[in-house]
């Protein structure tokens, strides 16, 4: 089981609550390593966040929640 | 639509940037320059990734002068390189548009067709997050009118993907103009419309041809860019009360695709236009003649054009709605087409 | 902050000969091309106004439309051009004749545009301020400093290439007031690009004499704000042109960047034809400084002409281009049912490098 992580995206404020903007996988969806799972974002700033691993998604959020930036929001089980 | 293995969700802004990536896989001449291209991704998204993937002497950020960088694309382009330059914001065309339509343009006219400019120039458009007079316009109109120049407008990440590799392999100057509201960018207003599922290879969406973006009976509402999306949500909602709306997406502005227009129209008679550009002199009255040109009896109510009234965007969030075509007003002009 | 170094000095040694190394052949071959130039402007002039009458209707005639020709810049063609291969960039102004000869365009087919025939340059569609010649890499632009940023693409292609290709970018003086001159300069310099810019100073921007509408006495110093050697060329001296354009150009092959030069010249006609110069203040003085007589005399003194040698290049330049001129007359004009041709581009092709 591999953890999906909110990166760490703002220097400046580490404990600020990011948002889970765009979900591009869906609950159960089989991924591939490196696909496009997600955009992030804190403040202005949104990255895309890649899977880390090759299998089975779980998503732990819902697109616009608040998250913690470092903390997980989805896992994948290979 | 589900995501298979060939196909992915993304952004428009991603599709975009998906189908610059895959030209510069296979085409090494295709580069794209700009303002804020490489470290920064775009500010709206439009390079994002790019320099990473293909380092910073193809990615590659400009100094703040657009007549000399645009016309540095111009000249790389005759001699057989494919730019794609960006215009940061299309409101900036007033400090380079001569290198825009007297030459970029006008070069393959000029010389009898000896010499080819194969160049795509991408702009970001449009309003509705208050920036003000001089970064909210469309102007597709503008460079519509100008001989020389294909001019495309995707709505959606497929067209998004497959326009821009068809701009790309195209041996003309394309203007590429992507509406902020479209590109799906986390920091504006959430539009589930902006994310799609996008095939993963190379695909080409050809240009001058409009899509029926719903089809319908009772009304046509020819559109373009985010007003796409704002007419197919109207759509949904008046199909509750009987209103059959057939929405055609140009999608291309240069070569316009008459023959859509005017089909549609022999089918429901009725006719509205919404463009996010000024009202007159522009694209609305265009695909209005359009129709006329070929059978005004077509028509068996008059057609009502929502577009933005001649005046600057204004800044205040309910003044610019106001000015917008924004569903109110959309609705209202596509209930009194089809009740005329 | 990088504190930019100070360009060299405008007298730097020249690497590939001053004058005085100018050999002989090139002496000669600089005059064969200021005759054939002028011989051509000669040419346009009597054509021009051959059919303008009764009174002067520009839009009537062989050849219509504004005339702009460039007699008396010949030196800055011919100094130019003479270190550029057919490989070479060169674009020009509305005034682009004498460029256009000295970079080797085919004379037929200019001669066929400017009489908007079908077989010319453009297929009649550009005219004399736009003429097009993909095979010697030559273009011209109507609008005053815009030919400077397409220059800057043609030299970044070639520097892409790896090649050793220039660009050679022309203005005139009053285009060094507009931003396209600026922003080029400011481009050209920070990506080292292959470029000569060229400034033909000929006093006047239509009826405005320089200095009324320049900050500077000579554009050679602007070169100094983008960090490239600027030189300028004072009596519209083509051998100094040469000398001048020599250490520019080899200094764009080397990958050194670009420079500047500006040449003071002569405009010998007036802006346009029919332009009657009730303005110019000059024009007493104005058949005294032709550029051609004077470089003809410093050949005879030197030796290297006599009157059969004038004589046989003036022959052979008017047999070319009374040639060409026939040729663009006995050209079919276009039928006026292209008149919508070329627009776009046909195809999509894609993978053109």
């Amino acid at each position: 089981m591999t953890e999906v992580m909110f990166p760490a995206l703002s220097k400046e404020r580490p404990t600020a609550p990011g948002i889970l903007v765009t979900w591009f996988v869906r609950d159960g969806e089989r991924v591939a390593a490196d696909q496009l799972l997600a955009e992030v974002q804190v403040d202005k700033v949104s990255v895309e966040v890649p899977a880390p691993a090759a299998g089975v998604i779980h998503l732990l959020v819902g697109e616009e929640a608040e998250v913690q930036q470092g903390t997980p929001i989805a896992r994948i089980d290979g | 639509m589900t995501a298979t293995a060939e196909t992915h969700r993304l952004t428009t802004a991603r599709a975009m940037v998906d189908g610059i990536a895959a030209e510069m896989e296979r085409d090494e001449s295709v580069i794209y320059l700009g303002e804020d291209v490489g470290a920064y991704g775009g500010i709206f998204g439009s390079s994002t990734g790019l320099l990473d993937r293909f380092g910073a002497t193809r990615v590659i950020d400009t100094p703040i002068s657009e007549t000399a960088f645009i016309g540095l694309g111009i000249g790389a382009a005759v001699e057989g390189m494919r730019p794609i330059v960006e215009l940061m914001f299309v409101d900036f065309f007033g400090v380079c548009m001569d290198q825009i339509y007297n030459h970029m343009a006008k070069i393959s006219f000029e010389s009898g067709g000896n010499v080819k400019v194969p160049m795509v120039l991408t702009t970001a458009v449009g309003g509705g997050y208050s920036d003000g007079a001089q970064h909210s316009q469309c102007l597709w109109g503008t460079f519509a009118h100008l001989p020389g120049m294909k001019v495309v407008v995707p709505s959606n990440p497929y067209d998004a993907k497959g326009l821009m590799i068809s701009a790309i392999r195209d041996d003309g100057p394309v203007v590429y103009m992507f509406h902020k509201g479209v590109m799906g960018l986390a920091w504006m207003a959430k539009n589930q419309r902006a994310i799609d599922v996008v095939p993963d290879g190379e695909y080409t969406v050809p240009i001058g041809r409009a899509r029926v973006a719903r089809s319908g009976a009772s009304v046509t509402v020819v559109t373009v860019s985010l007003s796409v999306h704002h007419v197919l949500d109207v759509a949904d909602k008046l199909a509750g009360d009987g209103v059959d709306v057939e929405v055609i997406d140009l999608r291309s502005l240069v070569p316009l695709d008459r023959d859509a227009i005017v089909s549609s129209v022999r089918k429901t008679g009725r006719l509205v236009v919404v463009d996010e550009d000024y009202l007159s002199y522009g694209l609305s009255g265009e695909v209005v003649a359009s129709v006329t040109d070929v059978d005004p009896s077509l028509l068996r109510a008059p057609v009502v054009r929502v577009a933005v009234p001649d005046v600057p965007i204004p800044y205040a969030h309910d003044l610019e709605y106001a000015v917008l075509p924004r569903h109110d007003r959309i609705e209202a002009a596509i209930r009194a087409v089809a009740a005329a | 902050m990088t504190v930019p170094t100070a360009p060299p000095p405008a007298e730097s040694p020249a690497p590939d000969g001053g004058p005085e190394k100018i050999d002989a052949e090139t002496r000669v071959d600089l005059y064969r091309t200021m005759v054939l130039a002028r011989t051509f402007e000669e040419a346009m002039l009597r054509e021009y106004h051959s059919d303008k009458g009764p009174g002067f209707d520009i839009g009537k005639g062989l050849v219509p439309g504004e005339m702009h020709l460039a007699a008396g810049q010949e030196p800055v063609a011919a100094g130019v051009c003479a270190h550029l291969t057919s490989d070479d960039a060169v674009t020009a102004t509305h005034r682009p004749h004498h460029f256009a000869i000295a970079h080797g365009v085919d004379l037929r087919r200019m001669a066929a545009e400017i009489f908007g025939r079908e077989t010319g340059l453009g297929r009649g569609r550009g005219g004399h301020m736009h003429l097009f010649d993909p095979d010697r890499h030559f273009s011209c632009s109507g609008i005053i400093a815009e030919g400077y940023p397409p220059a800057l693409g043609q030299a970044f292609a070639f520097q892409r290439k790896g090649t050793d290709r220039i660009a050679v970018a022309v203005t005139g003086e009053g285009a060094a007031n507009q931003g396209a001159f600026h922003e080029s300069l400011n481009l050209a310099a920070l990506w080292k690009l292959p470029v000569v810019f060229v400034v033909e100073d000929n006093d006047w921007g239509i009826s405005v004499p320089r200095a009324a509408s320049t900050s500077v006495p000579s554009n050679a110093v602007r070169a100094a704000a983008y960090d490239m050697p600027g030189e300028r060329v004072e009596d519209n001296a083509v051998e100094a042109v040469y000398a001048a354009a020599g250490r520019a150009v080899a200094r764009a092959r080397a990958g050194d960047g670009p420079s500047l030069i500006e040449v003071h010249t002569l405009r010998l006609w007036g802006h346009f034809e029919g332009d009657a110069q009730g303005y110019r203040k000059d024009i007493e003085d104005v058949p005294g400084r032709d550029p051609l007589p004077t470089y003809e005399r410093t050949l005879r003194d030197a030796g290297l002409l006599d009157d059969a040698g004038v004589e046989q290049i003036r022959a052979s330049a008017a047999a070319r281009v009374e040639d060409a001129v026939t040729f663009a007359k006995e050209s079919p004009a276009p039928d006026p049912a292209g008149a919508l041709r070329y627009v776009f581009a046909t195809g999509s092709s894609g993978g053109a490098a």
